[in-house]
């Protein structure tokens, strides 16, 4: 039923166009909806604390000790972001025609009804994982 | 194609291979774990939030 209502949510604000009241409140009103929800869901159910969770990636040799092809996995994952960033970067920088930044492929991707509602579903589904996903049971 | 694209589909491409890659292998990361990681703690989540929030604001409404 959920997922039903976020496919027919997704699919109507896929119609909308940025500029149009509609879709800055639908936006704006998803993300209230969803931050509301991940303070509510949230309270005393986090798995780590804040101290526990940035202490965590710093012992990075004993990570590699411990699990090596999952550590070596992660700083993949890093160079592979920080490649998107910085390039991402490089092209907003230079503002060229020959150089496309993230934002510009995504406005071209969201450009039709189809696109811009798969993209708002992506979207959705995670922030809804973020919002209530991975907590601990009561 | 101009050659920023061309880059773009590299990084683009290897994102997705290692993606697929992660995910047939139980051992390696893949990107639900990577967003599991910021759903431990209120700081991650909050972070994530407030990224995943302003980007939303950014493709849906301010699309350049």
């Amino acid at each position: 039923m959920l997922v039903a209502a976020a496919a027919a949510f997704s699919w109507w604000e896929g119609g909308l166009h940025q500029d149009s009241a509609a879709a800055h409140t639908s936006v704006l009103a998803t993300i209230a909806a969803l931050l509301v929800t991940a303070v509510a869901a949230g309270v005393g159910r986090q798995a780590a604390t804040v101290g526990v969770w940035v202490r965590g990636p710093v012992s990075v040799r004993r990570h590699f000790a411990e699990a090596p092809e999952a550590t070596v996995a992660v700083i993949v994952w890093i160079v592979l972001v920080l490649a998107a960033i910085g390039w991402d970067l490089n092209s907003f920088a230079h503002q060229s025609h020959d150089l496309p930044t993230l934002s510009w492929i995504f406005g071209h991707a969201t450009s039709s009804h189809a696109g811009r509602a798969a993209v708002f579903a992506l979207w959705l589904t995670l922030g809804a994982a973020l919002a209530i996903g991975w907590r601990r049971p009561r | 194609m101009t050659p920023g694209l061309g880059v773009w589909i590299g990084i683009g491409t290897a994102l997705l291979a290692w993606t697929v890659v992660s995910s047939l292998s139980a051992n390696l990361p893949g990107p639900i774990a990577l967003v599991r990681w910021f759903a431990q703690s209120w700081l991650g989540r909050a972070l994530a939030l407030c990224a995943w929030a302003g980007a939303g604001w950014h493709l849906f409404c301010q699309r350049p």
